[in-house]
């Protein structure tokens, strides 16, 4: 099924910048969450070994099949979104998880594999130098649904990871200012929809809380200032692993999850930034460049929705945690603990692998 | 080239592509800029913040869940208690403080030290606890010189309460202090330093269930210390109530007897269980261990010779005496040594295996069978029997009838006795069995040792004809939220499938007799409540105390025992009582149990 020749163009450098990010996340998970009883780290530590294993797997077809058959998918993680609304129960106050006996899923994570396919299906056949309009409301319309039914559990900070796929998506096929203002319209509309007629009174709090975090200053507004000051009183070199007052005296929210970048900043200072934001740098360099190695349209959208999809989530998260965008669940990827984001991510660096290994074969 | 005649051409969108990846370095470079400014230039900023973070989580202690007697009364109550709690970052100059604070609150100096000293681990906003059960004139005092030390805060906590002092102070136990060492331990991991949890007792083995969650507040604290708001409360849930068998008119009657003695009395519904009464003296008052600073008071219960703290009931270790003879009688009937009608001839003593025993009645009891050896207390007839049976089969009836392993009761502690074998011997002196042991451990003497709880359990046995009870004391407990009443409910068990209840029918006609045929249990006796009992006086040798009231004359150098159960048919109530140096045990022992069925039967009837 797979050939010596697909073997030896693996991108293993781009495999490589990926565990070794997974892995710093593993560290800063330990040290965040060592003095609780649910062993988050070797849990994550399971969750790489699993994705790793499902990367590969996903390496034997051909993304083209993928392609093939995306809107297929997206009809069955639609039914099954929807079907979550109708029967779903709450957790933690959404009803974004599917239980397992052992673990919990969310598909409104993996969902946006599938958008990444099925924008990249729809505009691999489209070669104008700009936009059209009826592609434009099919891709508004295929990624509404989702958006609906994500804001409906309610997770808003999943349903905003969707939106640079269709940005990323909108921007390669040449986004005029025409476009780009029928798009504000589309998106108030929805939003009034939304708003208006399918949010109930505490779902329209939260959303408020989520977007004015200063309406609560003791709530979302005490998180933010607690990880302030952990990453500034971080200094240079931090104040040595496990060793964050912040973050083991436990003053920081979500410590092994959302605000991981918190206990980094706090335990190894500026330095330790730096070196994410550089082993970063290097991942998404490696993306972005993928996109010349692509041979075909569907595969450069595939590599572009890919990286975005890491940047938009990578910079929301960084910034959230110093304040410069409102607190919303949107975790780290790679480092952050939680087994569903890291699948999706493993997921996506899979199929820009697929495309990158396969350049020379689909011709 | 020629490959881009192949491939489609791609360069418009991987154009874009590159614009957008320029415009992630742009961002990603004003972020490191952005944590630099952050991190580095407002460094001491945030640094000073961390470290006196103002913003504190403040702990709501949750009640403890109330214990209560089978009837609802209340046995350990929470009241509202005053504690002051130094801050260690607002206090300026701690030998001043410490000299003042010591003169204002009647503290010794180096003991105020130790214990600030103790929590030196905890950060420096922390409050920590140095006096409580303040006094409506120190909290005055306090209040009156907030400005002068604002290092110093009062807080309110509920605080464990037993309305009755003493009473059932060994069954409901006592609240500790954790030490440092027990917070790290497992057991205690979402505990704080500071927190009082159960030591003995019910309060340590329901620790869980009284506990209840605590609640907590964010409260915000400005660089001066002043107070800006409140958030995130989080209300405490107290503890669930439990609701324990104990009938505390029996319990009050049982200490009241024991009062001015040593001994211990259980009470025990003989059908399921139930403990109605389990009473230890001498005896404490747990209300006084809830301070935390009570260093002297504690040593001294700890030093006492007569061992207040311990429980007797469950941890006093006797020898059982005659009331051995029962088990022995058990045996030798199951293994068809003896019918009802075998007799041995008393005449006051015996040579067995070379050596002389002797009945405790000089002049003999003449020729006995099996009803009248339990009557009076034959010794020479149990001599005989332990003959027939041979230490490994008294061994093998012992334990099948509950001695030498714990009762299972939910108090934390108890003793599991000894029943003696020539293995046990080899084992821990070194010797051999010697037969003439054989002899002595038939009366009940011997290295064989019981609980008074065992010996009632035991007496169950015997009432139910072979059904084991497991004694317990929690009847049922209330849930503190849902308000659901949980019922606990113990299951009697056979445990000795092995023997018949005719057997059984043979050993209670004799203690029938012992009480109500002018046996050696006579003073037990209650006109219309069938009363069946054993009473027993065992030899105090080994005990060192023993010695050195022996050489006072008028102590007596037995301990007085006795176990029964009534009425003899569809037993409802076990009674065993052990009296320390009593002397014959139907003398004193058994007029005090008397008035315990005599207080259940007035109760039931």
């Amino acid at each position: 099924m797979i050939d010596r020749r697909l073997l030896s163009n693996i991108d293993w450098i781009l495999i490589a910048l990926l565990l070794w990010n997974s892995a710093l996340g593993v560290i800063f998970i330990y040290s965040s969450s060592h003095y609780l009883p649910w062993n988050f780290y070797l849990r994550q530590i399971i969750w790489i070994v699993l994705s790793l294993a499902v990367l590969f797997m996903f390496l034997m077809v051909d993304y083209k099949n993928f392609l093939t058959y995306s809107f297929h998918f997206y009809i069955i993680f639609i039914s099954l979104l929807a079907g979550m609304l109708l029967f779903g129960k709450l957790i933690a106050g959404t009803k974004s998880w599917i239980r397992f006996p052992f673990f919990q899923v969310q598909p409104s994570e993996l969902i946006k594999i599938i958008m990444i396919l099925l924008f990249a299906q729809i505009f691999s056949e489209y070669k104008a130098r700009y936009f059209s309009w009826n592609k434009l409301l099919l891709s508004c319309g295929a990624v509404s649904l989702p958006i609906l039914f994500v804001v409906l559990q309610p997770d808003l900070g999943t349903t905003l990871t969707y939106v640079p796929i269709i940005l990323g998506a909108l921007i390669l096929a040449g986004f005029s200012r025409k476009s780009f203002i029928f798009l504000l319209i589309f998106a108030l509309i929805l939003s009034f929809g939304v708003w208006n007629f399918c949010l109930k009174q505490y779902q329209k709090q939260r959303l408020i809380t989520l977007i004015f975090p200063l309406k609560d200053p003791l709530g979302a507004g005490y998180h933010i200032l607690q990880s302030k000051i952990a990453i500034g009183s971080g200094g240079f070199l931090g104040k040595g692993y496990k060793k964050g007052t912040q973050s083991q005296l436990r003053f920081l929210p979500a410590r092994h999850t959302d605000f991981i970048f918190s206990v980094i900043g706090e335990e190894f200072g500026y330095a330790g930034v730096i070196i994410v934001f550089l082993s970063y740098f290097l991942l998404l360099l490696r993306l972005f460049r993928s996109v010349d190695k692509s041979r075909d349209r569907a595969g450069v959208y595939i590599i572009f929705l890919v990286a975005m999809m890491i940047a938009f989530q990578f910079f929301v998260n960084v910034m959230m945690v110093v304040g410069l965008f409102p607190v919303i669940g949107i975790p780290l990827p790679f480092f952050s603990y939680g087994g569903s984001s890291l699948l999706t991510n493993y997921l996506a660096v899979s199929l820009v692998l697929n495309v990158k290994m396969r350049r020379f074969v689909n011709v | 080239m020629e490959n881009r005649k192949i491939y489609e051409d791609l360069s418009l969108i991987r154009k874009r592509s590159q614009r957008i990846f320029l415009l992630v370095e742009i961002l990603l470079v004003s972020l490191v800029i952005y944590f630099w400014k952050i991190q580095i230039l407002d460094h001491d900023k945030y640094w000073h913040q961390s470290e006196s973070n103002r913003i504190q989580e403040v702990i709501l202690p949750a009640p403890r869940g109330l214990i209560t007697d089978r009837e609802g009364h209340i046995l350990a109550d929470n009241i509202a208690s005053f504690k002051a709690s130094l801050i260690r970052e607002n206090c300026k100059n701690f030998d001043l403080f410490s000299r003042r604070i010591s003169r204002l609150l009647n503290i010794e100096e180096n003991v105020l030290r130790e214990r600030i000293e103790k929590y030196k681990s905890l950060p420096q906003f922390k409050p920590i606890v140095f006096k409580d059960n303040l006094t409506l004139e120190e909290v005055s005092l306090i209040e009156a010189r907030k400005l002068e030390f604002p290092e110093l805060v009062l807080q309110t906590e509920p605080k464990r309460f037993y309305p009755f002092g003493s009473f059932a102070a060994h069954t409901i136990g006592y609240l500790q202090e954790l030490s440092e060492e027990e917070i790290k331990s497992e057991v205690h991991k979402e505990r704080k330093l500071g927190d009082l949890v159960g030591k003995t007792g019910l309060e340590k083995i329901y620790d869980n269930l009284l506990r209840g969650e605590d609640g907590h507040y964010i409260e915000i604290v400005d660089s001066l210390g002043r107070h800006r708001g409140i958030s995130a409360r989080k209300d405490p849930v107290q503890g669930h109530t439990l609701k324990l068998t104990i009938d505390s008119e029996l319990q009050k009657k049982a200490e009241g007897l024991l009062e001015g003695k040593e001994g211990a009395a259980v009470v025990l519904d003989a059908q399921n269980g139930e403990v109605l009464a389990l009473a230890s003296y001498p005896t404490f008052d747990p209300n006084r261990f809830i301070n935390r600073f009570t260093p002297e008071e504690w040593l001294d219960l700890v030093n006492n010779p007569e061992f207040p703290l311990e429980n007797r009931a469950i941890r006093g270790l006797y020898a059982p005496g005659s009331l051995f003879k029962l088990t022995l009688a058990l045996g030798s009937l199951d293994l068809n040594l003896i019918t009802q009608n075998t007799s041995f001839f008393c005449r006051g003593s015996i040579r067995i295996y070379g050596q002389n025993f002797s009945c405790w009645r000089d002049q003999g009891h003449g020729w006995t069978n099996l009803f009248n050896g339990i009557r009076n207390s034959c010794n020479i007839y149990f001599y005989n029997l332990g003959k027939r049976l041979g230490i490994d089969e008294i061994a093998r009836y012992a334990t099948m009838l509950g001695y030498g392993t714990r009762t299972g009761i939910d108090l934390p502690g108890e003793k599991e006795g000894l029943v003696p074998t020539p293995e046990w011997k080899e084992k821990v002196k070194g010797i051999s069995w010697f037969p003439g042991e054989t002899i002595s451990v038939s009366i009940g003497q011997g290295p064989l040792l019981v609980t008074p709880l065992q010996v009632a359990v035991h007496t169950a046995l015997i009432a139910n004809k072979g059904i084991k009870v497991i004694p317990h004391l929690l009847k049922s407990y209330q849930e503190s939220n849902t308000k659901e009443e949980k019922e606990v409910i113990s299951t009697p068990r056979n445990a000795t499938a092995g023997i018949e209840s005719s057997a059984y029918e043979k050993v209670i006609k004799g203690m029938w007799g012992a009480v109500n045929n002018e046996g050696t249990a006579r003073l037990a006796k209650i006109q219309g409540f069938d009363v069946c009992a054993k009473t027993g006086s065992t030899q105090v040798v080994s005990s060192l105390k023993a010695k050195e009231e022996s050489n006072q004359e008028n102590k007596i150098k037995t301990h007085s025992w006795f176990t029964g159960f009534a009425p003899k048919i569809n037993p409802k109530v076990v009674v065993t009582v052990i009296v320390e140096f009593g002397g014959m045990g139907g003398e004193s022992a058994a007029p005090l149990a008397r008035q315990l069925f005599e207080l259940y039967r007035r109760k039931h009837d």
